[in-house]
């Protein structure tokens, strides 16, 4: 319950407040460097922009990456999750295989490498970039839950009364994974804005829009004091709104584990 | 499968021959014969398995530098310093002929394989007549160093402070659960950045960012090493806090899973000491823990990279960051290649370790 307000609290931050908070990279050279006042709660960036408006839409492009990256990412990992065990033979050898290679490699500089390929990045192909390189992990818990799902009595009565594979998959199994499902889509979306802003912040994804990772990326970059620690509220918020969004998504998904596996009751 | 089938024919094998005349011992060694050829077997599979993942990988990044926008002799050319009046164009057939660019992909992939797997990751662009793995073997060290530890204390500090967690009562439960998710999940890359904040205001001086402080020589004295340490300890206080959120939130959940199991109850009923008792839960919340191994194993390798760059710490991570900027193909191949042979050879030794632990994973017997 605490996860779900939290994150209704920083979705309605992140979708409504930019609709009248004005423009997130207006500047005011008269106000450089300001720390939080009346004006502006949260102070002002060495170029005199409002950091709470800035924060609002970083949050808002931050939660469109993590959804675009997540659905795919689920798309994708119930894909090669349901199928494999589903056909049996070689489909489930090659795509066990397939993700079990996937879930060594090393992502982070993957990501590093393959975001400084794709020219032209703009928030939409980093969530597709994201979810192509995150489902994995995801497609191994699905698949381990669609084999012990698909040796059930009901899913054996349809196969008797001679639905299709594909009919049998969609209506009798998906519906009885969903919760597995919704847990996996969780999971991936807030990796996923922790991973697009750890790409911003090293400043390899640069995309023109403002995201959470791309804030602490002109925290330190863009300051004109000698030193970036100097603004101290400038790079606090933005990492401070990830942890506090990053938890939310983990009681979520503890809170979804709790209420579908009573039995394996874990916090 | 098919292992568990074969050891059985094995044993059905050897069976009338035990039967019949043999002693205990004999028995015995058989047994261990069987475990241990089923160990071989297993680590083998294993063995296998990661190799396909390097080859995999090495193409891959091959496939994906391909693809790379930009040209690296443009890059090297306009890096340099050309006396005036050369031949600009002449020279940069020469090079794409030196670097072997003018040949086909396929060409180029088979002497990349080659060169790969006889140790070779060629000569680096940027640095030119120096060799991607002389610079790498300097680098590696620092990551090594940064990982390696992280992994270690976390998992026991990590553990020890998830066990006790699970002990607490009420209100302070609850706030420890939370206090250890959200160190879980803090971004490592901020967290960096609030750890370096801290220094300054606590210290009131400007915080050790690299390897050394700069301008010191290197040598063997103990002030050298001292220095070393000083810039070392906030990178890996950083990545601790974080890992060892993540490994007390599994341990707290399993302890309190097996706090409530049966045998827990049965002994509270017989009488036994509470400290009997947690070191029983504690035992058996261990082993899931360990399979978490791999995966936090993968996370420490990533994060570290990352936090290598906020901290200028220079490890592969600052080195391939770098290697991007400046289309250093050679080097970014050897960051990635040095990078995925760490993840195997540690996944494969905590595989090993797996079935050396529990004898179920390596002989298949459910």
């Amino acid at each position: 319950m605490f996860g779900l307000v939290v994150l209704v609290i920083f979705i309605v931050l992140g979708a409504v407040f930019p609709l009248f908070l004005g423009d997130p990279y207006d500047m005011n050279l008269s106000l450089m460097g300001r720390p939080p006042n009346l004006n502006h709660i949260l102070g002002t960036t060495s170029f005199g922009q409002d950091i709470f408006t800035q924060l609002c839409n970083a949050i808002g492009n931050s939660f469109f990456v993590g959804l675009v990256a997540g659905s795919l990412g689920t798309l994708i990992a119930v894909f090669v999750g349901a199928v494999g065990p589903y056909r049996g033979g070689m489909a489930d050898k090659i795509s066990n295989l397939v993700t079990n290679l996937a879930l060594v490699l090393p992502l982070i500089p993957l990501f590093i490498i393959i975001a400084s390929v794709v020219r032209g990045l703009n928030l939409f192909l980093i969530g597709v970039i994201l979810a192509v390189t995150s489902w994995p992990w995801a497609a191994r818990s699905i698949r381990a839950q669609m084999l012990t799902l698909k040796e059930r009595e009901f899913v054996n009565l349809a196969r008797m009364s001679g639905d299709s594979s594909i009919r049998i998959v969609v209506t009798e199994i998906l519906p009885n994974m969903m919760a597995y499902v919704m847990m996996v889509f969780v999971i991936l979306t807030g990796t996923s804005i922790l991973a697009e802003s750890a790409l911003s912040m090293i400043g390899v994804s640069t995309t023109p829009t403002i995201t959470l990772g791309y804030m602490l990326y002109w925290a330190q970059h863009q300051t004109i004091v000698p030193f970036w620690w100097n603004i101290w509220w400038w790079f606090i918020p933005p990492g401070l709104v990830l942890t506090i969004i990053l938890t939310a998504f983990f009681v979520i998904h503890a809170g979804l584990d709790e209420v579908f596996n009573p039995k394996l009751r874990r916090i | 499968m098919t292992q568990d089938t074969e050891s059985q024919v094995d044993k059905s094998n050897s069976h009338p021959a035990t039967v019949t005349d043999s002693s205990f011992s004999q028995v015995l060694l058989k047994l261990k014969g069987l475990l241990l050829n089923s160990y071989a077997k297993f680590v083998g599979k294993k063995l296998a398995f990661y190799l396909v993942v390097v080859f995999f990988s090495v193409t891959l990044v091959f496939i994906i530098i391909e693809s790379m926008p930009g040209d690296p002799v443009d890059v090297m050319l306009s890096s340099g310093n050309p006396p005036p009046g050369a031949d600009l164009d002449a020279l940069e057939d020469i090079m794409r002929e030196y670097f072997g660019l003018d040949k086909p992909v396929h060409e180029r992939y088979v002497t990349y394989l080659g060169n790969i797997f006889s140790g070779n990751l060629g000569q680096s662009y940027h640095f030119y007549p120096v060799f991607a793995t002389n610079i790498i073997q300097y680098y590696l060290p620092y990551t090594l160093s940064l990982a390696i530890p992280v992994l270690f204390v976390s998992f026991f500090v990590g553990n020890w402070i998830g066990a006790r967690a699970a002990y607490l009562k009420g209100k302070l439960n609850e706030s420890s659960y939370f206090a250890l998710v959200f160190a879980n999940q803090l971004p490592p890359f901020w967290f960096g950045l609030v750890i370096i904040f801290l220094y300054v205001v606590l210290f009131q001086s400007i915080p050790p960012i690299g390897a050394v402080t700069q301008g010191t020589i290197p040598s063997l004295s103990v002030d050298y090493f001292m220095d070393l340490v000083a810039h070392w300890i906030l990178p890996f206080i950083t990545l601790l806090v974080v890992y060892v959120g993540a490994w007390a939130t599994g341990m707290r959940s399993m302890v309190t899973h097996e706090m409530d199991a049966g045998y827990v109850r049965y002994g509270e009923q017989l009488g036994f000491k509470k400290g009997k008792l947690m070191s029983y839960a504690q035992r058996n919340a261990i082993l899931p823990q360990l399979t978490g191994l791999n995966m936090v194993f993968n996370g420490i390798v990533g994060q570290t990279l990352i936090i290598e760059i906020v901290f200028g710490w220079p490890g592969i991570g600052l080195l391939l960051y770098n290697a991007v900027f400046n289309y250093d193909y050679p080097l970014i191949f050897g960051c990635f290649i040095v990078i995925i042979v760490i993840i195997v050879v540690g996944n494969f030794l905590i595989d090993i370790l797996y079935g050396f632990i529990d004898p179920r994973i390596r002989t298949g017997h459910g």
